[in-house]
Parts: C-alpha cells; structure tokens; sequence
C-alpha cells in the first residue's frame, strides 16, 4: 500500500470501504454526529472526540491483553482506578506545597509528574498480576484458559475492588483541574485546557503506541504472538516475557486513563466498573483482540454514549450502549473490523 | 430404600446432612431467628448455586448475567403481585417464563459460538436489565424499591426456611436427573471437549441452549422466593456482585458437582456474616474474601471441595476395589 494508487483504483478501494460494514457503521455514525450537531449544537462532536480519546486508550490494552493472552478481563477498570488514586497521592500532597509557595512552571509539570507516577504504578500491578496469578494458573493448566482466566479476573476485581475500599474507604477523591490555565474555544465551544491537554496527551500515546508496536522489537514480537504463540515459540520468542510486558503496557495505558480523568471521575473504589464496561462495548464493537479497531470504536461508543445522554438524559448511558453492542454481538459477533485474533475463537 | 434414595439422587450420607438441616431450626445455637435468616439466605444460595453450576459446571458457560435472570424473575413477580394484586404464590412461577425466554433467546442467538461470547452476551443483557430496572420507576419504583406482597404474613424465618428448602430440594432433583440422563452425557461430553462431541453425532448447539433455558427458568422461579421472601426490590438485586457471590460458592463447592455449591453455601454465607458483624467498621471485608478465594481456588484447587470428597473416598476404599468412583459423586 506503500505506492501511490492511481486515481480510479483508490476511489473503488473506497467504495468497497464504505460497503464493508467498518464503512457503514463508520459512515453512519458521522452521519449521526453531523446530524445531532446541526440539531443541538457543535459541542457534540467535540465532546465525542475529546472523551473518545480517553476511551481509546483503555480499550486498546483491554484489547491488546484479549489478544496476546487470550484473557476476557474483568480487571481492567480496576488498574484505571489505581492510575487515578495514584494520581491523585501524587498530585495532592505537591499542590498543597505549591499553595504556599507558588512557582509556575512547576504548578505547569507536576500533572506530568502525577500522570507519569501512575503509569509506574500500573505497570508494577500489571507485573504483579501477570507473575501472582496469571502465570501459575497458566503453568497449572491450560484447558479451558479462556473461561478460567475471566473467571479469575473476576476474583481479581473484587479483591482489588475491596481491598481499596477497605485501606482508602469509599471518598471520592479528585480534583477539581491539572492545570488551572483559561478556558479554550473552539467554534463558539468552550473546553476547558484540562479536557484539550488530555486529548493532545492520550493522541501522543496512541500515536507512539503505534509506532512502537509496528517498528520496535518488542512490539514485533507482541505481534507474533497474538497471531501465532506457537510459531513465535519456535522463532525463539520469550513467550513469558512478552506475556508480562503485555499485561503491564495494557494496565499502564488504564492507569494513565485513569490519572488523565481525575478531574472528570474522581478515584473510589468502584470506578473502574464504567470504563470497563465502555472498553467492553468498544472492544466487542470492533472485534474482539483488534487493537486498531478499537482505537475507532472508541469514537463511535463515545458518540453513543453523548447522544444517549443529550436526547434520553443521564442514566441511560449504559443501558442503550448495551442494547446497541447486543445487537452487534447477533448481527455481526466477531465486530465491525472482524476479529485478527484466531485462538480466541478457538477455545 | 435404596430406590427412594437413588430417585431422589442421595446417598446416605446425604440424606443425613438433610435430615440434619431440617431439624437444625430446633437445635438450640441455630433456634434464634437471625441465625434461621442466615440459614434461609444460604439455602438460596444453595438452590441458586445448583442452578449455576448446571451451566457452569457441565456445558462449561460461566452465565454471566445470572443474577440478571434471577432478577427477572423477581420483578415478574414482584410487579404482577404489587400492581395486580397476584397471590405471590402463582407469581412466584410466573417468574420463570420470561427468564426462561430472555436465558432461550440469548442462548439461540450465542450458544452456536464459543463459548465467551454467551457469557459476555449475559453479562451484557444483565447490564442492560439493571439499567430498566433502575430506570422504569414507573413500573419498578427503580432504587426506591418495589414493596412485594410476602408469601406468609408472619415475621418467623421458620416457614420461609422449609419453603426454600423445599424449593431446594426441587432444583437439585430435577437438575441432577437430568444430568444422570442420558442428556446430561451429552452435556458432559459438550463441557469437556466440543470438537469430539460433535464428532460422535451429537447436536452442540442444541444441546447448550436446552442447558441455558432450564438454568435461567430455575433462576427465574428463585428469583420470585427473593421477591416475596424480603417483601421489597431493588435494583441492585441484578447486580453483577450478585452473580459473583454465587459463582464463588459453586467454585469452591467444586465445579460439575451440583452437591458441592450446595454444600458449601450455608457454612460459606455463616462464615461471611459473621466476618460482615464482627469487622462491621469495615464494610466489604467479607467481599476481599470472595475474591482471594476465588483466585486461590482457581490456581491450586480447581476441583474444589466435591473433588477433595471424591479423593478422600477413593482413598478410603483403595484397598477393597479399585473402580473408579462416579464423577460428580451423588453424596447429597
């Protein structure tokens, strides 16, 4: 795809596109978006870009973990929650410093600091889970892995669910800005610079992401095994430490969702449950174990989700989300992309 | 004796631990009424633990959703009885149709893939009730709580406690008959290895959904016990805690069992409360167990408690014989 199509060629790869059903489901929901702006006012789509790229970040570990460890996980929305707490014990402490005495381009880097520690803190719990549990269960036994392992990051969740609850207790804890700078606008749209810095970070991250698992060795090799574990055996991959590095990328990226969020979803202990159930919609809308896919259904859930909440009000965000994703599940169960992953459907 | 006994799917053994529970209400520790409550609770785990481990254990489809279908069921019942003015008797069984038809449609649209997506599909679905549940006040009061109708007018835990037993009693005969049929072969051999199933002439697909179907219409009508048992409905009865607490109990009772949830979930929901009274400054203490349980299980025990049975047992009569001792033993 490296040579430039010629004019005719690049316009029947488009039309056969939008026929797929990535195209229509694509096109229809810009359609939707273009649509319930001219109706209600520009501040939908951008809205929808800014939370979509937040859930991007977290549906692409859930999928990245979905399709290297073949793990259906139910703890992901707690690493999202440690990212934020950790944040926020980063974050608090520092500010109350700064209060007394004031110095600006601190007050400018220590968000950077706060989002940095928590993606220390995701990647060491990312560690700990992959050698505490996954690793012996995966030693023990692997028949049936798909259903063991969900049903231990269920166990997984409740532990960390309450043991948070039960060292922290149930505060909300957030804050109220990062960065205490003027309200940008775009288009007659005021955002305010918290909600763009995040957009332009988790951008950053997706795009290095990218770059990191095309070209660098170690994304190679995450590839080869969420393709083939067997063949990337035999070519002399370290299944183990791939297996690790996996799990602690997708729990940073949470983490880091979470410590970006702060201010929109204060840390307690049962934070975790709507991202995870947003990262399933996406993941489940774009196929299960399609990383790229995700990165796209994390726009259109994010589009469902402003909608429902602007034309049926707060409370349906879950329940209309969940009907789309049941029908996609009877229409079309591998996702609008199609599933890259072959063991899952395997077991 | 023996055919009453093999009928009714007990061993001796069995039969004594029923004995002993039914008269347990008058031995005096456990005559007090909170303890009976406690009792009554864990005996609706059991039924539901049995109900869960029919799919769990055998065709090997963790229902994610099942608190869902047992909350179906409960609002059934619940609406019929407080709008309506049903006797909560016959709305208790009224209960079981559209958890049976919501559990048939879901299996029709999921059981013909792996396995996963029947599971996350459930969990979707109950997702989905929890949200009308919370949202429909009109017709479910949403987290006010619907007041039912109870099936006894008296404050006594003692008759709700041989109800459920009864209802107990129900579940685990009709499910494990079906197992020890020639249906529940097919439903083992589907669990184990689908591939070979289907190789030796028998219908997957079929097979899973007729397994989901009695499972959530079992749920269903337990679900209406809850609603006339505590008089009072909230959503959160769909929740998805719900179906973790019981997914605990059948894995450490030991998966494709039956008697193992069952055996477990009294001396499981004592131990809880009593972790729940005596640490009650902190709320959830109980729940870190569910969880590490579940982990610790799952890693080193995957057979749970009805496997250590089966392996004390086949130690005890090594000498003697040397046949192989039924899987998913009949004990209770």
């Amino acid at each position: 795809m490296t040579t430039a199509p010629s004019q005719s060629s690049l316009a029947a790869a488009l039309a056969r596109g939008l026929k797929s059903p990535a195209g229509i489901t694509i096109l229809l929901s810009v359609v939707a978006a273009v649509l319930a702006a001219i109706d209600n006012g520009f501040y939908i789509i951008v809205n929808t870009i800014v939370t979509g790229g937040m859930w991007a970040l977290v549906a692409m570990g859930l999928a990245l973990v979905f399709g290297v460890m073949n793990i259906v996980s139910f703890v992901h929305g707690e690493f999202f929650m440690i990212g934020g707490l950790t944040a926020y014990f980063t974050f608090e402490p520092f500010t109350d410093y700064l209060m007394d005495n004031p110095n600006p381009m601190a007050e400018a880097f220590l968000p950077i600091l706060a989002m940095l520690a928590s993606i220390v803190a995701g990647i060491v719990v990312g560690v700990l889970c992959e050698l505490i549990v996954f690793r012996p269960l995966r030693n023990r036994c692997r028949d049936q892995w798909v259903m063991n392992s969900f049903v231990i990051t269920l166990g997984l969740s409740t532990f960390v669910v309450n043991s948070s609850q039960f060292i922290f207790g149930t505060d909300f804890r957030g804050i109220v800005s990062y960065w205490d700078y003027p309200t940008l606008s775009f288009f007659d749209v005021y955002i305010s610079f918290d909600r763009f810095a995040v957009f332009v970070l988790a951008i950053l991250v997706l795009g290095s992401f990218w770059v990191f698992m095309k070209t660098s060795k170690f994304g190679q090799a995450i590839r080869a095994v969420s393709q083939d574990e067997t063949g990337a055996r035999m070519v002399g991959i370290n299944i183990n430490g791939i297996q690790t590095l996996t799990l602690a990328l997708s729990s940073a990226l949470a983490a880091l969702a979470g410590a970006c969020l702060l201010f929109m979803y204060p840390a307690y202990p049962t934070v975790g449950m709507g991202p995870l159930y947003n990262s399933w919609f996406i993941v489940i809308l774009a196929g299960m174990g399609n990383v790229v896919g995700a990165v796209v259904g994390a726009f259109i859930v994010a589009l469902l989700q402003v909608l429902t909440t602007v034309y049926f009000g707060e409370g349906w965000d879950y329940t209309i989300p969940a009907a789309c994703i049941i029908l996609v599940l009877i229409i079309r169960p591998s996702g609008i992309f199609g599933s890259e992953v072959r063991g899952v459907l395997d077991q | 004796m023996r055919k009453v006994l093999d009928a009714l799917c007990l061993t001796p053994l069995g039969l004594c631990a029923l004995v002993l529970l039914l008269v347990m209400p008058f031995i005096p520790p456990f005559n007090q009424e909170y303890l009976i409550r406690w009792m009554v609770v864990g005996l609706f785990m059991a039924a539901q633990a049995v109900a869960f481990d029919f799919t769990g254990g055998y065709i090997n489809i963790v229902n994610f959703g099942f608190a869902a279908f047992v909350g179906l069921g409960a609002y059934t019942s619940g609406i019929l009885c407080a709008r309506f003015g049903l006797s909560p008797w016959i709305g208790m069984f009224a209960g079981i149709l559209p958890a049976a038809l919501v559990g048939f449609l879901t299996g029709i649209l999921t059981l013909r893939l792996r396995g996963i997506f029947a599971a996350v599909m459930a969990w979707f679905i109950g997702l989905a009730f929890w949200g009308l549940a919370t949202k429909l006040v009109f017709l479910t009061e949403g987290p006010l709580g619907l007041n039912c109708p109870t099936l006894l007018e008296t404050s006594s835990n003692l008759p709700y406690f041989y109800i459920i037993f009864v209802m107990f009693m129900i579940t685990y005969v009709v499910l494990k008959r079906m197992v020890r049929s020639n249906m529940g072969l097919a439903f083992t051999a589907i669990g184990q290895n689908m591939e070979a199933a289907r190789t030796s002439g028998i219908n997957p697909t079929r097979y899973r959904i007729i397994n989901f179907t009695v499972s959530c219409a079992f749920a269903g009508w337990l679900g209406g016990f809850y609603a006339h048992y505590y008089g009072i409905l909230m959503p959160d009865v769909m929740h998805t805690a719900k179906t973790i607490e019981v997914l605990v109990i059948v894995y450490i009772g030991g998966r494709a069992s039956l008697w193992g949830g069952a055996l477990i979930a009294i001396p499981f929901v004592f131990a809880m409360e009593m972790v729940r009274s005596v640490f009650a400054e902190y709320p959830g203490l109980n729940l870190i167990f569910y969880g590490l349980f579940l982990i610790v299980i799952m890693i080193y025990y995957p057979g749970g408690v009805a496997h250590l049975y089966e392996v004390l047992v086949e130690r005890f009569r090594k000498p003697s014989s040397s046949r192989q001792p039924q899987t998913g033993g009949k004990i209770l």
